[in-house]
């Protein structure tokens, strides 16, 4: 991939907070570039340093070391220009309590420059997040406040959207039509740049994830490589007792590992197929029988310590 | 810059040149309807020569004699009470221009756009610098209106001068609130330091000015409430420098705000 293709261009970026014995490396030799049209996620636990890549990018704190591009101007510079041309959504967001949507939209469309189509849009977006402009921001829920958030981040139609965990608080529907926003952004040849902790989330819309720890980049995978990770966490639960020798055969299964049990439940991690372990439990009663996606520490886990390939 | 900051600004908080100007406004009435009877000023008068000179001095007059006409009366206690209400006025201006919105998270969605930084700040301390005016002209308007409307004898020109001179002073008060927020970062350190400021310059002024000595001189040429002297537009001793000094100082506050402002990490 040519160089002239990258939206976000990353070269050494680093970022430590406080002096002394408080201090602290949030971010640690960042390499990233984030290719236009494409859906980066920025995949990592809380804390990993997601957020403060976005602020080094956005320009709201600076960086210790390093330095990075966005359309090939740098973030510090040219940090206005770039803000014209990106829309930012953040993880915690605040807006003015006192003020309805339609005025902050006003406000936000009036900085941008274009009031008129700016708001326009934002109608429609607003509509399409089933979102009531008119009531004050300390009257809407936490969802609604979110959706808000959204309609200011895309009214204007950017070439770039940065978004910190967008999805938190808002409902399945609107999370669907979110995804559907986003592949729709991809359609037009937009990026979207993307941190989660929600792999599903990832894994829905994505088209390549970073995975971030502990203020390092650990990989930059394809959405479909990195999350191919064929095991998931089932939890039996049998009426009476767990049938004798049940312990044993799991533990002596190849597809089967982390056994462990508790009364009269059994809890095991398993790759492949369900069928040998359904024959398995079969002797004992059955009460509840749930089955857990891995998480992203697991998959994370299973990615560094060899399991992927088993 | 493009005014759309300012123009905000003033569309959310144009109510406080009502609040504030409405209420320093009746403030100033009430001290017109004490001038506008010689028995209850010549009263007030002989009160006075009973106190001490800081005593005096607090109540913003280095003579007594000033109590004994009307504009003497009406700017000795006006100018002296609407320079501490009008800096409480300033304490919470200064915070607004950019301390509240950092602290509440809003800053972050503000700096998204495409404004600079400084740009951000000039716009924010233009638009409360006009709300301080709005309220200075007000009240000065209700105080005057008060005086031809109750047919006092004193000259409306010396006391509506004295009155706009409380105004680069707010603005003092609000800059350093402003850079004092910008450095310190936290809202209610940077609260507690500018009342401080307020309160302390006060305190110098009242002591410094009934004292003698050159610790008294630093004391009084230190605090802002000794550039704001009302009584010399009565006595006709009035000194632009003074007004230049404030305004100076003011200025180079609001460079050190922008130039932090502009360097720092925001929000943190």
């Amino acid at each position: 991939m040519m160089a002239s293709d990258s939206v976000i261009e990353i070269t050494g970026l680093s970022k430590t907070y406080g002096s002394g014995k408080n201090q602290t490396l949030a971010l640690d030799r960042l390499d990233l570039s984030v290719l236009r049209g494409e859906i980066f996620g920025y995949l990592g636990p809380n804390g990993a340093g997601k957020t403060t890549t976005i602020r080094l990018l956005l320009d709201l704190i600076r960086p210790s070391a390093g330095s990075a591009s966005i359309f090939g101007l740098d973030i510090r510079a040219d940090s206005v220009e770039i803000r014209r041309r990106i829309g930012f959504f953040p993880a915690e967001l605040s807006l003015w309590e006192g003020r309805t949507g339609d005025q902050i939209i006003h406000y936000v469309a009036s900085v941008r420059g274009d009031t008129r189509s700016i708001a326009k849009h934002a109608d429609e977006l607003a509509e399409r997040l089933d979102l009531d402009t008119t009531k004050r921001v300390r009257d809407l829920s936490s969802g609604n406040k979110r959706k808000l958030g959204l309609v200011i981040g895309m009214m204007h139609s950017p070439e770039l959207l940065i978004l910190d965990e967008p999805t938190g608080g808002l409902d399945p529907l609107v999370q669907q039509t979110f995804h559907t926003m986003m592949d729709e952004y991809r359609a037009k040849g937009k990026t979207v740049f993307l941190s989660s902790h929600v792999l599903s989330e990832v894994q829905a819309i994505c088209d390549r994830v970073g995975i971030l720890r502990d203020g390092e980049l650990k990989a930059v995978e394809s959405v479909e490589k990195i999350t191919d990770v064929e095991f998931h966490w089932v939890d039996v639960g049998f009426r009476d007792a767990i049938p004798a020798g049940l312990q044993q055969t799991l533990e002596g299964m190849p597809s089967i590992t982390d056994v462990s049990t508790n009364g009269a439940r059994v809890r095991m991690r398993m790759i492949g197929d369900f069928d040998p372990l359904l024959r398995a439990i079969g002797a004992g009663y059955v009460e509840s029988l749930h089955i857990e996606e891995p998480t992203l520490e697991d998959i994370f886990l299973a990615y560094y310590s060899g399991d992927k390939e088993n | 810059m493009t005014g759309v900051v300012v123009g905000n600004t003033l569309r959310t908080s144009w109510k406080q040149i009502l609040y504030w100007g409405l209420g320093l406004g009746a403030l100033g009435l009430y001290i017109d309807f004490i001038a506008s009877s010689p028995d209850i000023i010549s009263g007030y008068a002989e009160l006075f020569e009973t106190m001490p000179p800081a005593l005096l001095q607090a109540f913003g007059a280095s003579d007594v004699a000033l109590f004994t006409t009307s504009e003497g009366w009406i700017v000795s206690i006006f100018v002296s009470e609407a320079a501490i209400f009008l800096s409480v006025f300033a304490v919470m201006a200064g915070l607004n221009i950019t301390a509240n919105d950092e602290q509440s998270g809003v800053m972050d969605v503000i700096l998204s756009l495409p404004i600079s930084r400084a740009a951000y700040m000039l716009e924010r301390w233009i638009g409360y610098a006009l709300i301080g005016l709005g309220i200075v002209l007000l009240c000065a308007l209700i105080t005057v209106g008060g005086i031809i409307g109750m047919n006092i004898d004193a000259p409306q020109d010396v006391i509506l001068k004295s009155i706009l001179n409380l105004y680069p002073a707010m603005l003092l008060v609000m800059t350093v609130t402003c850079l004092l927020a910008t450095a310190l970062r936290r809202r209610s350190v940077a609260i507690g330091v500018s009342a401080a400021f307020v309160v302390v310059s006060y305190l110098f002024n009242v002591i410094g000015a009934s004292a003698s000595g050159a610790i008294a001189d630093f004391m009084e040429s230190v605090s802002y409430f000794s550039y704001i002297n009302g009584e010399a537009f009565v006595l006709g001793a009035y000194n632009p420098a003074d007004s230049f000094i404030v305004i100076a100082a003011t200025l180079v506050g609001f460079g050190l705000s922008l130039r932090m402002f502009v360097s720092r990490d925001i929000g943190i």
